[in-house]
């Protein structure tokens, strides 16, 4: 779709349908607009959006629902006993805190078609579903959208041998999802069992790898099983982005959600290009809609064409602005840890957590994840001057073993920052 | 009743996977299958008390979707609302969540990883799961968890390709009769379809050891009942 008639497409669904339905039946949203001193009848344009539109955020939601009882936080349009409206209330990951609850209206296919089309799936084809947690219908309804029909695994170190045998069974084509954990999942069957991930995994034409971004180390594994990976990351919890065969960029659908990159410390946009916090407004959940949501997700964002076409969006995810520690004036993302720790062989799984009581620390303490090879010390010895040669800050290193992190979960990604 | 391959075969729906002489098998499913389980597991649901506005939490595994899913669209024949979580140690705090969110009329496949999971946070589980009016275990290290945290469990058991669930009497694990045909092998349960299936089951063995009640159950509810083959797991 041309920019111009895009841009024309998100106007009418915000301004002419989804903020004055929010603001009418969200308490949370009308709440926050009545602080603000606006109401949806005054903003028309998205200059006006971004001028005078109040933001929410996690702990907005926190709060009103610890404040109101309200187990959605203030954001439901719809009564939950409707008739015939809603089938289940699922839960996000609950990575950063607890889960929160997600009323499902969903019928059929999700977007997720468009994805799975493009990573290679076609009808008639097998395609593994292996999502990291049991939620319900949107994906498998979503594989069977595109004519192709799911395989169920189980997003677990333990489900790895019938993944290999369903793939060389089966041959799928699509993957939904691979994950860090995952990976390295698949490095430890393949040792122990001489199984040559290449072969059992030659079916597929893409799989969709998702939870947190893959270090290098990591992304030369899967590229040397062959597979073909589209990283997905999430759009402020209004959708999810996923890399189109460019893999130049994760792109959002701007059909579905208006997405602002702001200041992480301001509200004034960052230039294209320029890492920023993601702010995304739903332009489609009339259920519990997010509307100038401050996700707390450092990305990088362009609307520059795409070489595959595409009009829409494309973002990089960084890290999280509330993962950030600041060292002696020198700010550190996990992100930039994988590097460092991956080098190491015995840590090369790149399984680590930032240890955070604060922002601000006197001295950058990492818990990392270790084969148990080598002397304890020399190991974390390794690791220190790697990370100190990187990001120009010494660490203190715990080693512990992979199984302690891993189990920490959910099972697709650890948590990368822990306050003790 | 339509046997099999007597129609053109459905599409399918999903690939599950059963142990079929004690080997993990994939096993298709059509929509079919599906929506006829879902119809047969409206009973077992029902016999939970879910009905009208209440919510049931379903915990299982992904690989399990096709013993799971017939019992999320029976939530829903009831309009009844379902939630999810995974029936691991890891995501056992997500069912506790859940419970504690949703206040569900009942909770269904709590098992020993759960038990586990719940433990490693320094969770009870009788506490947990003391103010869910039922609750159904998937085997029996949580079956007896609960026992002896001074709870009434009822039993959830996968057999074959379907399901069986305990009454309020916990006289037997109800089988819907019609669908499928239940016999004892060599003390374990086997399971042949009677309703068309795609993927047929002749007396495959389904892991369960017990024996087959034939009498009318005290709740009223017709067809076959499993019995646990261990007298002790009986209240």
């Amino acid at each position: 779709m041309p920019r111009a008639e895009l841009d024309a497409l998100q106007a009418e669904k915000l301004f002419g349908d989804l903020l004055p339905w929010a603001y009418d039946r969200s308490r949370l949203i009308r709440d926050t607009w009545d602080a603000a001193g606006v109401t949806p009848d005054e903003i028309t344009t998205f200059a006006e959006f971004r001028a005078r539109a109040p933001f929410i955020d996690k702990n907005a939601i926190r709060r009103f629902r610890k404040e109101h009882s309200d187990p959605y936080g203030g954001l439901l349009c719809v009564e939950l006993d409707t008739p015939g409206v809603f089938s289940a209330v699922f839960s996000t990951s609950g990575t950063t805190g607890e889960p929160t609850p997600a009323p499902y209206a969903g019928r059929g296919p999700s977007m997720l078609t468009r994805e799975f089309w493009e990573i290679g799936s076609r009808p008639g084809d097998y395609f593994t579903h292996m999502l990291f947690t049991f939620r319900g219908p949107g994906i498998h309804d979503t594989i069977r959208g595109i004519g192709a029909t799911p395989i169920f695994l189980d997003h677990h170190p333990g489900d790895v041998a019938q993944l290999v045998r369903f793939s060389r069974e089966l041959r799928p084509t699509g993957w939904y999802t691979l994950s860090g954990p995952l990976i390295l999942a698949i490095e430890s069957h393949a040792a122990e069992t001489g199984l040559d991930p290449a072969e059992a995994f030659a079916s597929y034409r893409g799989v969709v790898c998702a939870g947190e971004p893959l270090g290098r180390r990591a992304r030369q594994v899967v590229d040397g099983w062959g597979l073909e990976l589209f990283v997905q990351t999430a759009v402020g919890d209004v959708g999810a982005a996923t890399e189109c065969r460019g893999h130049d960029g994760c792109h959002f659908w701007e059909d579905t959600a208006f997405v602002e990159v702001l200041d992480p410390d301001g509200t004034d946009a960052v230039p294209d290009g320029e890492p920023g916090e993601l702010v995304s407004t739903t332009l489609i959940d009339k259920v519990a809609p997010l509307v100038r949501y401050r996700s707390d997700d450092l990305v990088r964002m362009t609307r520059a064409p795409c070489a595959c076409g595409r009009t829409h969006g494309r973002v990089w995810p960084l890290g999280r602005k509330g993962d950030e520690v600041v060292v002696d004036g020198r700010s550190v993302l996990p992100a930039e840890l994988f590097a460092p720790i991956e080098s190491v062989p015995t840590t090369k799984a790149g399984l680590f957590q930032v240890i955070r009581p604060a922002r601000n620390l006197d001295r950058l303490r990492l818990r990392v994840g270790w084969t148990g090879e080598g002397a304890r010390a020399a190991v974390a010895d390794q690791v220190a001057d790697a990370v100190a040669a990187a990001v120009g800050v010494a660490p203190e290193v715990e080693l512990v073993t992979y199984d302690a992190l891993l189990r920490q979960g959910p099972p697709h990604k650890i948590p990368r920052v822990v306050k003790e | 009743m339509t046997l099999f391959g007597s129609e053109p075969a459905p599409a399918v729906w999903g690939v599950g996977r059963l142990v079929v002489d004690g080997s993990v098998t994939p096993w298709p499913v059509s929509q079919r299958d599906i929506d006829d389980e879902a119809e047969a597991a409206v009973a077992h649901l029902a016999s939970l008390g879910v009905g009208s506005g209440d919510f049931v939490v379903i915990v299982a595994l992904l690989s399990e979707a096709i013993h799971a899913v017939p019992l999320e669209k029976a939530a829903g024949v009831l309009d009844a609302k379902y939630s999810a979580a995974d029936a691991t140690a890891m995501d056992a705090t997500r069912t506790e969540y859940l419970v504690n969110q949703l206040r569900p009329r009942a909770v269904v496949g709590v098992n020993a990883a759960v038990i586990a999971g719940l433990h490693e946070h320094g969770r009870e589980p009788g506490d947990v799961f003391a103010g869910v009016p039922a609750v159904a275990t998937a085997d029996e290290v949580a079956w007896r968890a609960l026992v002896d945290a001074g709870l009434a469990p009822r039993r959830w058991a996968k057999v074959g390709p379907t399901s069986a669930l305990e009454c309020a009497r916990r006289s037997g694990l109800h089988l819907d009769g019609e669908r499928w045909e239940v016999d004892v092998a060599d003390g374990e349960v086997v399971v042949t379809n009677r309703a068309a299936r795609l993927t047929p089951c002749v007396r495959l063995h389904a892991g369960f050891a017990g024996s087959i009640a034939d009498e009318p159950c005290p709740c009223g509810r017709p067809g076959p009942r499993l019995v646990p083959a261990d007298p002790a797991r009986r209240q």
